[in-house]
């Protein structure tokens, strides 16, 4: 980084000193953008900051029975962990979102483009999709156990159903929105219509598609818990569900830590793999 | 070379149809570069877009080499003033410039030859790993040209291709684009809003009416020796015999455009 001069300093060629006496100096605070590892210092700060308030809450404020103090909470999850079974709530929640989540952007994409190039079946569809896309999934659950009763079945069509509508509309706005310069270059350059489709309109329209994604990610996470408190056996929502009948407090709190943690890693290792797969096609161009 | 007769283009608007053109005639010849200046809203992109072939006209003709346009033909490129939407974004300088040669099922020995011999012109040879984004304006509308020559067209079709770059980085593009011409031979169609970019330019220069009903209103021949210096008692004065030229289209223009 570029040493800090004022004009005075620059002339002289050395800080300037005020009559002998060293000035206060903000440059502590102000170079803390450039200290290395700030980022993890600020991390670690913020999760002090909770667990402190949290502790204060606990103990001083609320009943430490309504809010279970954080070393008791860690206390109660060690042999939740050790037994493995947490692993295995989570790994079957995740099943469920990834497997619905897969086909959910799958399906969309497909029919997201060929609406967004079919403009009448658009037309013809869309009030349809406007409508229907206000059905939450959990507004879907209690018909999806009757269709599909409380097995993994109903899970992933309710991911679906969430994820589906998300990456529908974005992929449709993405393929609406491949400049038309760009067609039409390509349609200069000598390209057909389905390679203007193929190998210009969809790769514009990526950034779109994935930022759908990553929404309907997040949605998904917040859909699996209902969908598993109110029709499950197993999983994260399943277990909070569990320990609420039982009135395991401390159960629930690892419960929802543990689902802090999987969002948290989830879009980590969603943009991970976009940064390394589909980074050329997220690069905007300033417009000129 | 082009052949435009009685060219009318009409868009349905509410609550009349907008009548943009309205009976262009225009002939380009073989390798010349004709500017096309007028007031914005003049309908020069609409005659382009015509020229070009994304646009039926409503009536009249459009020809090219003697056989009708029908659309975007393989002879004809057309140019971008927006080349951050024009280009590929996810494609680097180098595969930009074989996307043209790969859809044209050009040989794919001669692809390397053909990129580096453009890219060489365009002085991009050094920046081919690039992605669009990595470079300047400049250097996104050098690329442009590059993509485009490396199909070799016979025309350019130019959209006030260098209107959105700083007044320095158009005159240094203004060298680059008669250079290229002068040793390709290409036809160029250049529209322009800029007096001073038409007459560095232009072989000739077609004049157009504000819209509505836009014609060509005079064509003018530049029988001046390139490159043209705007210091030059005779350039300076045609700089403002066309000013004045184009004084009441601008008025109208502007009188339209407040409603």
């Amino acid at each position: 980084m570029a040493e800090r001069m004022s004009v005075a300093e620059i002339s002289k060629g050395k800080p300037a000193e005020v009559a002998g006496r060293p000035r206060p100096s903000l440059a502590p605070l102000r170079n803390f953008a450039a200290v290395p590892g700030r980022g993890v210092l600020l991390t670690a700060g913020s999760i002090a900051i909770a667990f402190l308030s949290w502790q204060v809450l606990s103990t001083f404020i609320f009943n430490p029975f309504l809010i279970p103090p954080p070393l008791e909470v860690i206390r109660t999850a060690i042999p939740m962990i050790l037994s493995g079974e947490i692993l295995a709530d989570v790994s079957i929640s995740m099943s469920r979102v990834l497997v619905g989540f897969a086909f959910g952007s799958l399906a969309a994409i497909v029919f997201g483009v060929l609406l967004g190039r079919l403009q009448l079946l658009h037309d013809l569809l869309d009030p349809i999709i406007e409508l229907m896309r206000y059905l939450s999934p959990t507004a879907m659950i209690p018909i999806a156990v009757i269709w599909f009763g409380i097995g993994e079945l109903s899970k992933y069509f309710l991911i679906f159903w969430g994820t589906f509508f998300i990456v529908l509309v974005n992929t449709i706005a993405g393929v609406w929105r491949a400049p038309i310069a760009r067609q039409r270059a390509a349609e200069c350059l000598g390209a057909n219509q389905l390679q203007i489709f193929v190998l210009v309109v969809i790769p514009s329209a990526a950034p779109y598609i994935v930022t759908g994604m990553r929404v309907a990610m997040a949605s998904s996470f917040m859909s699996i818990i209902p969908a598993e408190i109110l029709a499950a056996d197993s999983g994260i929502g399943y277990l909070l569900q569990k320990s609420s009948m039982l009135l395991q407090t401390n159960r629930i709190f690892v419960a929802l830590l543990t689902i802090c943690l999987l969002g948290f890693v989830f879009d980590r290792i969603f943009r991970f793999l976009v940064a390394r797969t589909l980074a050329r096609f997220m690069s905007f161009v300033a417009v000129t | 070379m082009l052949q435009l007769d009685k060219v009318r283009k009409v868009f349905p608007a509410a609550p009349e149809p907008y009548v943009a053109l309205d009976g262009v005639d225009l002939e380009v010849a073989d390798g010349e570069i004709l500017c096309l200046l007028g007031p914005s809203g003049c309908g020069k992109s609409t005659l382009l877009n015509v020229l070009a072939g994304f646009e039926r006209p409503s009536a009249g003709s459009v020809s090219c080499r003697g056989a009708p346009v029908r659309g975007a033909g393989r002879d004809r490129v057309m140019f971008f003033q927006d080349a951050g939407s024009a280009l590929f974004p996810w494609l680097n300088v180098e595969e930009n410039v074989r996307f043209g040669l790969r859809v044209r099922k050009v040989p794919k020995a001669q692809w390397a030859g053909i990129i580096d011999n453009y890219l060489r012109m365009v002085d991009l040879d050094r920046h081919r790993n690039k992605f669009p984004a990595q470079l300047s304006g400049g250097m996104r509308q050098r690329l442009q040209i590059a993509r485009a020559l490396a199909v070799e067209p016979a025309v350019l079709l130019m959209d006030e291709p260098f209107a959105a770059l700083d007044a320095l980085t158009r005159r240094r593009m203004h060298a680059v684009l008669l250079e290229i011409w002068q040793r390709t031979g290409k036809t160029i169609v250049f529209v322009t809003h800029d007096i001073a970019e038409a007459i560095t330019l232009g072989d000739r220069i077609g004049i157009m009416s504000a819209g509505p009903c836009s014609i060509i209103s005079k064509i003018i021949d530049l029988d001046l020796p390139r490159p043209r210096d705007l210091a030059d008692p005779a350039v300076a004065r045609l700089f403002n015999d066309i000013e004045r030229l184009l004084a009441p289209d601008i008025a109208r223009a502007e009188e339209r455009a407040a409603h």
